[in-house]
């Protein structure tokens, strides 16, 4: 600051005692300014101490790359004390594991002056595993060279824990998705060949009865059909035995509690398709008796549908699943796409055995949901939207009543 | 044999000419039809008969059949046969009363077997059939007093209850009593109740 001098002594002097005045404020500032820094500096430290990811540094100046500092949480997440971390090699904590991979791609990304962004498995000192994600980034100097080297680690073994459920009940529900269908298909198949074999049989019979005594030979021919006949029944018998074993198991059930799992289970196909859930959920309703997985399979096969009709059309993204309370007795789920809508001739083959519209598809979902559905005492029907779409409906009683 | 019919429900054709040959074969008289529609438009003969119903039909299934045939009076014993043989159906079928659950594709020996048991039973049914319209026919030829004191009478009331109820003598009610025994053919009381019974009138006290 320049300061005018002027001829008055009066003004001279009480410029002087400005002059003063403004030395000792400098003073003040200064110290203030310290006293600043040193509270942000004690700020920052405490956020640094008391978050909950790992937080480390690296002198990245030394040459055996010293740990410099760490704070609390990497301490409790690696199981290391202070004397085991400061001063240390980062890589030297870990020994040497298959994970020595990892390692030498993390060092390759820092010498290439690269940050580093990755998951990996890592164990505690006590040889505990977890699952961290790892994110190093490099602080340079004014010239831009490398000073130290920032790492953050956060332990996601619970993500991937939860993210290994889901993978799991999904995986279950589609197995039993995939048995349900096989098994459905045998029956079916069962039944179909079971019709000629009767008519086979009974003609081979009749034959046999109206030749009597007669042509020996053709009663012979005639005993040989019947008697492969009967071991064509004997193949479909057991097959069918051999699928009546996943028998439902029925407990008591939440249906908005099912809707939440199995759109939780398939969100990764919604939020694929740009497609849009909205659940509209009425949380009063009682519980009622049911297959938990059975019913996942009814949703998910509706839900799987509706997203295919909406598949190659793009202003329609919205899926609407609607729980509701009908008369005293039953619970009412609606599917509602904002899809294609069914073709009025496909409507009355909709539930039927072997009936699809997909190039691919085997024509059982729809009928082994409404098996599901009936099984449950309630009724699956389908309805083309007044607008756009078609909405799927399905009624569960809350009381089943045991009529067989 | 002779005077007996079985009736063949499937909606395979070639199931229905099959067994019709079969059980002609063995000497039946067959009739089939291939919906539950068409089985009850038939007229039903008064002998001998049993039916051989397939579960899964269009429409009206075999269990629904059986229903309507029991409301319509049709009486004639159930076989029930199905490509779909699970236990809980099998189970839902015998209790429904049918003779029997034949699990497609079944031998002409089991075929027959259920098939003289129901015309067995059929026959019984027949008889009783015909003994319960013998009895509503007798019935009919009562007046309306002597249908009340028959009501009465097959209650266990004795001649003075019955008396007193109506309001009227005694000696009146013994006329009525003697009318309803003749009109009847009924030679003891026990007959009588006997009667009351099988037309399924009440006969427990009022």
């Amino acid at each position: 600051m320049k300061i005018k001098t002027r001829g008055n002594l009066e003004e001279q002097i009480r410029q002087g005692a400005d002059r003063e005045k403004l030395g000792a404020d400098r003073e003040k500032q200064g110290a203030n300014r310290e006293k600043l820094a040193e509270e942000q500096i004690q700020v920052r430290t405490k956020a640094m101490e008391s978050t909950f990811d790992g937080i480390f540094i690296i002198d990245a100046k030394k040459p055996n790359f010293p740990i410099i500092y760490a704070n609390p949480s990497f301490y409790s997440l690696t199981g290391y004390s202070r004397n085991e971390v400061i001063g240390k090699n980062y890589f030297l904590l870990y020994g040497l594991d298959d994970n020595s991979r990892i390692y030498e791609e993390i060092k390759k990304t820092l010498r290439q002056g690269k940050s580093f962004h990755g998951e990996m498995l890592n164990f505690k000192k006590n040889g505990e595993k977890f699952w961290s994600l790892l994110r190093i980034t490099l602080v340079r100097d004014k010239n831009g060279i490398t000073t130290h080297y920032v790492g953050n680690k956060t332990d996601t073994t619970l993500m991937r824990q939860r993210d290994l459920e889901i993978a799991e009940q999904r995986e279950e529900l589609l197995h039993v998705t995939r048995v349900g269908k096989l098994a459905e298909f045998v029956s079916s198949l069962a039944h179909e060949i079971s019709q000629p074999l009767t008519a086979i049989l009974s003609y081979a019979q009749a034959a046999q009865r109206t030749l009597k005594d007669r042509e020996p030979q053709v009663q012979e021919i005639l005993q040989f059909i019947v008697n492969d006949d009967q071991r064509a029944a004997e193949v479909i018998r057991r097959l069918r035995s051999l699928l009546k074993k996943n028998k439902p198991t029925f407990e008591p059930l939440d249906i908005n509690v099912i809707i939440n799992d199995t759109v939780r289970l398939i969100m990764p196909h919604i939020t694929a398709g740009n497609k849009i859930v909205k659940l509209d959920l009425d949380t009063s309703l009682p519980y009622f008796q049911g297959d938990r997985i059975q019913l996942q399979q009814v949703i998910l096969n509706l839900i799987s549908n509706s997203l295919e009709a909406m598949e190659s059309s793009e202003d329609s993204h919205e899926l609407i699943i609607k729980t509701s309370r009908k008369g005293k007795e039953m619970i009412m789920v609606e599917v509602k796409d904002s899809g294609c809508g069914i073709p009025e001739e496909n409507m009355k083959k909709l539930f039927a055995h072997f009936f699809t519209s997909k190039p691919d598809g085997l024509g059982m979902g729809l009928s082994i949901s409404r098996s599901i559905v009936e099984a449950h005492g309630g009724h699956l029907e389908a309805k083309n939207n007044p607008d756009q779409g078609a909405t799927f409906y399905f009624t569960i009683p809350v009381n089943l009543k045991n009529d067989l | 044999m002779n005077n007996s019919i079985i009736y063949v429900v499937d909606d395979d054709a070639s199931i229905c000419k099959a067994l019709s040959l079969l059980l002609k074969s063995n000497g039946f008289k067959v009739e089939t039809f291939t919906s539950a529609e068409e089985f009850l438009a038939f007229k039903h003969p008064k002998i001998q008969s049993c039916l051989i119903l397939d579960i899964r039909l269009p429409n009206i299934n075999g269990f629904a059949l059986q229903e309507i045939m029991a409301q319509r009076g049709i009486i004639t014993p159930v076989i029930f046969i199905t490509g779909h043989g699970d236990i809980p159906m099998s189970v839902k079928a015998m209790k429904a009363g049918a003779i029997d659950f034949l699990p497609k594709p079944f031998t002409e020996k089991k075929l027959l077997e259920a098939i003289t048991l129901a015309l067995s039973k059929s026959k019984v049914q027949n008889k009783q059939q015909a003994e319960i319209e013998k009895i509503k026919q007798r019935m009919d030829t009562l007046s309306p007093r002597e249908l009340e004191v028959f009501h009465y009478v097959a209650q266990g009331l004795l001649n003075k209850n019955i008396a007193s109820k109506r309001g009227t003598s005694l000696q009146t009610i013994k006329v009525h009593r003697g009318r309803v025994m003749q009109k009847m053919q009924a030679k003891t009381v026990t007959e009588l109740i006997g009667f009351a019974k099988k037309v399924g009138f009440s006969t427990t006290p009022v």
